[in-house]
């Protein structure tokens, strides 16, 4: 199958891990495959960060997937393609947390 | 991972355990009862993030309405100093207060007066993970695809200006990190959309992100270079040589690092998004329709980069992949650098290269990359022209893909085959189409109709072949889809009727075919013997409806008896609409053959349905029946006149496929376009309130000297040397980099920003090229070449003016120099020996044929230091006269006399000048200039005193 499907004005391009689907609209004019590769990039840094990534991951810890997104995607731009980087930031943000939840704990 | 919320998993854990809607509303509701309770008593901080968390898992859920709640408190984690609290916070504005209805504005404006002083406090904190989150929510939270933006006169414009300077500098500051620089070019992005509040001015410096060596930096600018080029096109050459020089260490030289690589691939993105970005700008128009970017904007080393880079791309995508993500990426950079290569004028080797390689993947067992190799098929066809036959002799692979298994491949193959039909494989991909028509799907049905009436009609050069052809469509395009459409679209058969009724000799051939066709439809032979017989088709409705207008119209042109019979046989078989359409066709009849058998059937048919249950039907009915019975032929024949002859010139075909021009035309325009346009930009545009300081005097050494030093400060030192071809005029720059000498340090980003002749641009009396551009990192020199040609008179004030931009040890520097481009400056002696005679004969002859009004031109000029004649003779020769000394060294007054003739590429002029002094001190000079062509004298003159004032 096409993972390719025009809609209206848009491309939608989806992407199909085990009994996850991953689905991103993109202009006309923008690059299928490489939008493709986009989800890839995130799932690598959710396996990494996760630890072999499953749907149940994803819904219990939301906000850590949006983090993760956060820091490949900007306005739907591509920000960040290393993918090292990424998780040295969320690992970053974790860091921060701990300290605070540390913090809070003492005080 | 930071320690998961206890009631959270539960609440998430109890929702995904519901049996049904009901249970999962139920639990929804008790929750939000609870958050309800526990938000208006005192909660710690642990429980209001769970909660907080809680309600944006239900509005995920879908449950958009009842999180308000949540508002309030996502504000007070925002403005807590702990990082996870204000992390959270930004995540809970994002999820729960997302654009969702009522006036962009009102949520723009609303947002940002909630917002405003928490980014505020946010971008300036020391912390650069808390500078981040701010910088992230204003990149994607207020972001508008409407085209709502905020004025300077709205009441938060003071707001968002104070956000757009602060992104700005974080953009262009040298101490940002690279990571604050590439989520501030995204930030400033979405903020230029919602508030145009930039300086032009800042437009220079903000180009200098492509120049930034952080991978991360260049992409994500992108998009903000993107738009801004967009709003000031002339800036456009100058990011040119940064982008092709990354493309070029990237994909030629191979040049990336380490952790930029996936699978193999060097940066594909940030590749890409410059392929990207190139080809937008060769698309894109400027206001005033020329395109934005063409071949001419290039200089030779660019061009050849691309070019290179373009070939390495394709060559690249035959090797070998290891693994998906790496073929995936390869074949996105082959499909993205053949849609460039076009506007490249490459040579047809690499088109037929190209095609070739595109060809190849066609057959690819992957089938995505079988669907984009299509696509860039196509996007090569249509872009460049006479590409349509190269594919003749593989019309069969492109016709089997129309068997395949995807759906979105065989309509990219449908779109393939019309876009590489031409005239001469027209009926053949018709007929062809035609046979595919009942294999098609349903859903793509429609649209292969109508692809067919299009090429049917753009090529058809026989009336004849058409209606055959349009008619075979309408006869085995019956049936609907499940949405109650018929396959084939109103507009198909309307522009039959148009053809049809505007050209008489079609007229008896029409009727004669439709009669046959509804008696003894098309049986579908069955060409391939591999396939299936295809589905039957239900009644060929719009036939029936081509045949209702035609037939009533021409019905004089059949045997009426029989083709009466069979209109009034399909009549129970079809829609109401074309039954009432049919019921028209039979009046007429009724009024054209009063006497025949057939009448007593339409009489009977008017008075069966005057009882219809459709309202259309029974008036028509009952008002055809009292027609009917009216005894007057005279007063029936007024009712049913012919059909006037339509106007419509365009089809409606082509709008409907929303095609506007076809490809050929709109090519050869935008070439032509570009081929008027020359390499001049709009002259208005002045770049710059002023030019640099010190520009004077490498100006006024220009003025005559051809070589020397242009321009000097403590950073960079600009040679220049002249060299001079009749009306042809080259300027070569060196540019030394003054500051490597005292304190080693390399000059970056150095670009020629823009160059702007100040001439009328719709026939500009000059045209400057840059042949060669300098280098964006100097650590010792670089050079750069402009080419003049002189089209014809170029006046005094027309110089242009260079803008120069570079950054050196952290700071940024703009330059703005005046480069001397006069008429004075195409002057040659070709060799030329003249005697005091012969300039004397040739002085009174100007004189006497254009009169001294138009002819001669006297001034008066002051040279700062003293001369005498033969100082003056030096400065005759250098400007390139031939020179005729009339006094001796020491002698007074010192008369100097030269000839020369002016070069354009539009004419010549013969020039003659008399330099005389005034006075005794050798100071003072009379200038008298004559020349052949009607004014030029006085620019001549004028620039001649120039030159000697700045002695």
């Amino acid at each position: 199958m096409c993972n390719v499907l025009e809609y209206k004005n848009i491309k939608i391009v989806y992407r199909r891990y085990a009994s996850l689907f991953f689905v991103v609209g993109i202009d006309t004019d923008d690059n299928e495959l490489l939008a493709l590769e986009i989800v890839h990039r995130f799932v690598e840094q959710m396996d990494r960060m996760y630890g072999n990534v499953c749907e149940l991951d994803i819904i219990f810890g939301f906000d850590k997937a949006y983090h993760v997104l956060d820091e490949l995607l900007l306005d739907g731009y591509i920000q960040e393609s290393s993918k090292k980087e990424v998780l040295r930031r969320v690992a970053q943000q974790d860091e921060l947390e701990n300290m605070d939840e540390f913090t809070s704990v003492l005080a | 991972m930071a320690p998961q919320m206890k009631g959270l998993t539960q609440f998430i854990a109890d929702l995904r355990n519901a049996k049904d809607t009901e249970e999962e509303q139920r639990r929804i509701n008790l929750e939000i009862n609870n958050i309800h309770s526990k938000f208006s008593g005192k909660v710690n901080s642990y429980d209001r993030k769970k909660y907080l968390c809680k309600l944006m898992y239900i509005y995920l859920l879908g449950y958009t309405d009842q999180v308000d709640v949540g508002v309030r408190e996502s504000f007070q984690l925002l403005s807590s100093s702990n990082y996870s609290e204000k992390q959270l916070g930004y995540l809970a504005v994002q999820v729960l207060q997302p654009y969702r209805q009522g006036r962009v504005k009102d949520f723009l404006v609303t947002q940002m007066e909630q917002m405003h002083s928490i980014l505020l406090r946010d971008l300036k904190s020391d912390s650069e993970p808390i500078n981040c989150l701010a910088i992230n929510h204003i990149a994607s939270h207020y972001r508008v695809n409407d085209g709502t933006t905020i004025g300077q006169n709205d009441d938060t414009a003071p707001l968002w200006q104070e956000l757009v300077d602060i992104i700005y500098s974080y953009c262009t500051s040298p101490i940002s990190t690279p990571i604050i620089k590439s989520k501030a070019a995204l930030a400033l992005n979405s903020l230029l959309k919602v508030f145009p509040g930039l300086q032009n001015n800042w437009i220079p410096r903000l180009l200098t992100l492509l120049d930034n060596p952080d991978i991360n930096v260049m992409t994500s600018s992108i998009p903000l270079v993107e738009m801004l080029i967009t709003q000031e096109p002339r800036y456009i050459r100058s990011i040119l040589p940064s982008i092709s020089r990354r493309l070029y260490a990237i994909i030629v030289e191979q040049k990336c690092p380490e952790d930029f690589f996936y699978y193999n691939t060097p940066a594909p993105w940030l590749v890409i998004k410059l392929l990207q970005l190139l080809e937008r700008l060769f698309v894109s128009q400027k206001p005033d329709g020329t395109p934005m970017l063409s071949i001419v904007d290039f200089d030779h080393t660019v061009l050849g980069e691309l070019r290179a880079i373009v070939a390495q791309s394709i060559q690249n995508a035959g090797q070998p992949a290891r693994g998906l993500p790496n073929r995936n990426s390869q074949s996105a950079i082959l499909f993205q650098s053949v849609s460039l290569a076009v506007f490249l004028d490459a040579s047809p080797d690499a088109i037929d290269g190209a095609v070739a390689a595109l060809l190849g993947l066609i057959d690819s067992q992957d089938t995505n990359t079988k669907y984009l190799a299509i696509d860039a098929l196509i996007k090569l066809t249509r872009r460049s022209t006479g590409l349509e036959s190269r594919f003749d002799s593989r019309m069969p692979q492109i016709f089997q893909l129309l068997y395949d298994k995807d759906v979105s491949v065989r309509r990219k193959a449908l779109d393939l085959i019309c876009t590489v039909c031409h005239a001469e494989t027209a009926p053949n991909i018709v007929g062809k189409l035609l046979d595919y028509f009942p294999y098609g799907d349903f859903s793509i049905k429609q649209e292969l109709a109508l692809k067919i009436a299009v090429v049917a009609e753009t090529f058809a050069t026989d009336t004849t072949w058409y209606v055959s052809t349009m008619l075979r469509l309408l006869s085995i395009g019956g049936g609907y889809n499940a949405n109650g459409n018929s396959f084939i679209s109103h507009e198909v058969w309307e522009r039959i009727v148009q053809i049809v009724v505007n050209n008489e000799e079609l007229q008896p051939k029409t009727t004669k075919l439709v009669v046959s066709l509804l008696k003894n439809p098309i049986t579908r032979t069955n060409t391939d013997p591999k396939k299936a017989p295809p589905p039957p088709t239900g009644t060929p409705e719009s036939l029936v409806k081509v045949a209702a207008v035609v037939l009533g119209e021409f019905c004089n042109t059949v045997d009426p008896e029989q083709s009466f019979r069979v209109l009034y046989d399909h009549y129970f078989k079809v829609s109401l609409v074309t039954r009432a359409m049919l019921l028209t066709t039979f009046l007429k009849y009724l009024v054209k053959f009063p006497d025949a058998d057939f009448i007593a059937d339409i009489v009977d048919l008017f008075e069966v349905e005057t009882m219809s249950l459709d309202l259309e039907i029974q008036t028509r009915a009952h008002e055809y029946l009292m027609l009917a019975t009216q005894p007057s032929q005279e007063f029936k024949r007024h009712v049913v006149r012919p059909l006037p002859v339509f106007v419509q010139e365009e089809s409606p075909l082509y709008k409907r496929l929303g095609l506007d021009a076809r490809r050929p035309g709109a090519r050869a325009n935008a070439v032509a376009a570009a081929a008027a346009r020359g390499a001049v930009e709009a002259p208005n545009n002045v770049v710059n309130s002023g030019l640099t300081p010190g520009w004077q005097a490498g100006y006024s050494r220009m003025l005559h000297y051809d070589a020397g030093i242009f321009f000097e400060n403590q950073l960079v030192k600009i040679l220049y040397r002249i060299v001079k071809d009749h009306h042809q005029i080259t300027y070569k720059f060196s540019v030394i980099n003054n500051a490597g000498k005292s304190a080693n340090t390399v000059i970056n980003g150095f670009t020629l920003l823009s160059i702007d002749p100040q001439c009328d641009n719709i026939n500009p009396s000059y045209v400057i090229t840059t042949t060669e551009s300098p280098d964006a990192t100097i650590s010792t020199k670089t050079s750069m070449e402009h080419v003049v040609k002189i089209r014809h008179i170029v006046e005094n004030n027309q110089s242009p003016r260079m803008t120069i931009t570079f950054t050196c040890g952290g700071s940024f520097n703009q330059l703005n120099l005046k480069i001397p481009v006069t008429l004075l400056r195409s002057l040659s002696s070709g060799g030329m020996q003249i005697s005091l005679d012969e300039f004397n004969i040739r002085w009174s002859q100007i004189g006497s044929q254009l009169g001294p009004d138009a002819g001669e031109r006297v001034t008066e000029a002051t040279i700062p230091h003293r001369c005498n004649s033969s100082n003056i003779v030096r400065l005759l020769t250098r400007l390139g006269f031939a020179v005729v000394q009339g006094s001796p060294d020491d002698a007074m007054p010192i008369e100097v006399y030269g000839a020369g003739i002016l070069n354009t590429s539009s004419s010549n002029y013969g020039l003659l000048c008399k330099l005389t002094s005034i006075g005794v001190d050798g100071k003072t000079f009379r200038i008298a200039v004559r020349c052949t062509g009607g004014g030029v004298a006085e620019i001549i003159a004028d620039s001649l005193r120039e030159v000697l004032m700045a002695q």
